[in-house]
């Protein structure tokens, strides 16, 4: 069986988790307390030398970065396609929205929540970083015009990635309903996302550690 | 099919250069389609129907458009290589392919826009805590780089490309490389076997002309 180095209260790690449900997965899961510094002791750097979670371990083979190991998961145990195309065409845009989910929608809630909840010295809302996410979020919608899925016309490992994504945001009370699109999407992949509820007990301990000072 | 590929570009953008870089390795010829940003090219209707979220590289193969250095990279690979050297097919190499392409999106790269990005929209650079954050990121490319001189396995993949541009985008603005002395030895190999290297450091001439004028405007304020 698979090890999964993981925290539930992260989005990285739900998305595999969910993924694992779609393909039949049994994973090992071990938690690494990152307040408690668990990621930094000796036996874990040694096995992943960035200290990040999620961090898989399949046999002696070790990976990290969630999108990568989903891709892994993918290819490694999906040979009927349910996540990942083989084509081509259809893969480049399943990784697109991958890159997309990371290098822009993630990374807008990066911008405007860590600050206030993880930086050492705690810093006050940025309204310019709040303009980023709804440039991220409109972008999307863009994307999913005439769509029922991320990135082709069935699930995918972008539904799976973005769904971890837009779920932190609704948690941290980021209001979406502007854009109908998200919202439609929204509501379909909670419904046919099997570990959906995994995915949202993560999100209410996630809201339980970290957002009491910011939520009204 | 014959590739037939318009990609649409500006050549101070690292993404840009590694799909140029990326392209000569896999063999295919990009015609390529210059936008001027600071004109706002990029958001005329035509080339936003390509690109709903109007970015470059945008990469149009015979109608096909696809965005994302990175995703254009491995579609590139996988499509029109013959062999897959740049791209492997065995999920374990391909995953730290992967694994690399995505350190390089969102630790070393991001580290590279949150310190020098703001020069442009403010004439500051980010916070000394956003430098530590460039330094870390070496540190862990280096870590990577112990006793290896690809960054993902024994030959050149797309991995290393598009960590050569970023690598090169650092080293165009000063950012001291050789304080890394493993990375330091990878990128020196790095520039004289990849595929259209000439073209990437001529490409970063400009941009690092745009950095510097900011960064001199910086010091004498």
């Amino acid at each position: 069986m698979m090890d999964l180095y993981y925290m539930l209260y992260s989005a990285p790690c739900r998305s595999i988790l969910m993924t694992a449900e779609v393909l039949g997965l049994e994973l090992n899961k071990k938690k690494v307390d990152l307040d408690a510094g668990d990621h930094l002791k000796s036996d874990f750097v040694k096995l992943n030398p960035q200290h990040t979670i999620p961090t898989l371990v399949d046999g002696k083979f070790v990976l990290w970065e969630s999108r990568a190991i989903l891709i892994y998961l993918a290819e490694k145990y999906d040979p009927d396609e349910k996540l990942y195309p083989k084509d081509a065409e259809d893969r480049a845009v399943v990784n697109q929205r991958l890159f997309f989910d990371l290098g822009t929608l993630y990374q807008s809630y990066v911008y405007y929540y860590y600050p206030q909840l993880f930086e050492v010295e705690k810093k006050p809302a940025n309204p310019e970083n709040l303009k980023r996410i709804d440039s991220a979020f409109d972008m999307f919608d863009t994307l999913l015009e005439g769509h029922q899925f991320a990135a082709l016309d069935r699930l995918t490992l972008a539904d799976v990635a973005l769904l971890a994504t837009v779920s932190t945001f609704e948690i941290s009370e980021y209001n979406f309903v502007k854009f109908p699109n998200v919202v439609r999407w929204y509501e379909n992949a909670k419904s046919v996302v099997p570990g959906w509820d995994e995915n949202w007990a993560g999100c209410l301990y996630y809201k339980d550690l970290y957002l009491g000072d910011i939520l009204k | 099919t014959i590739p037939n590929m318009d990609f649409y570009c500006s050549l101070a953008s690292s993404g840009c250069r590694s799909v140029i870089m990326t392209a000569k390795a896999v063999g295919v010829e990009l015609n390529k389609k210059v936008l001027n940003l600071s004109e706002g090219e990029q958001l005329k209707p035509e080339f936003v129907k390509l690109n709903p979220q109007h970015t470059i590289p945008t990469l149009v193969d015979n109608g096909f458009s696809i965005w994302e250095s990175r995703a254009i990279a491995v579609y590139l690979a996988e499509k029109y290589c013959k062999d897959d050297t740049l791209f492997p097919k065995d999920p374990k190499k391909q995953a730290l392919v992967n694994q690399r392409l995505y350190f390089d999106m969102g630790t070393l790269y991001d580290a590279f826009i949150k310190y020098y990005y703001p020069l442009f929209r403010t004439g500051k650079t980010g916070t000394p805590e956003d430098y530590k954050k460039i330094e870390a990121a070496f540190g862990f490319l280096d870590t990577f780089l112990e006793g290896q001189n690809y960054v993902a396995g024994d030959h050149l993949t797309v991995a290393d490309i598009a960590i050569v541009a970023t690598v090169s985008t650092f080293d165009a603005v000063e950012f001291d490389i050789t304080k890394y002395a493993n990375v330091n030895r990878w990128y020196q190999n790095a520039k004289l076997v990849t595929p259209g290297w000439d073209e990437n450091w001529e490409g970063l001439q400009n941009f690092k002309k745009m950095i510097q004028e900011r960064l001199a405007n910086l010091k004498n304020n």
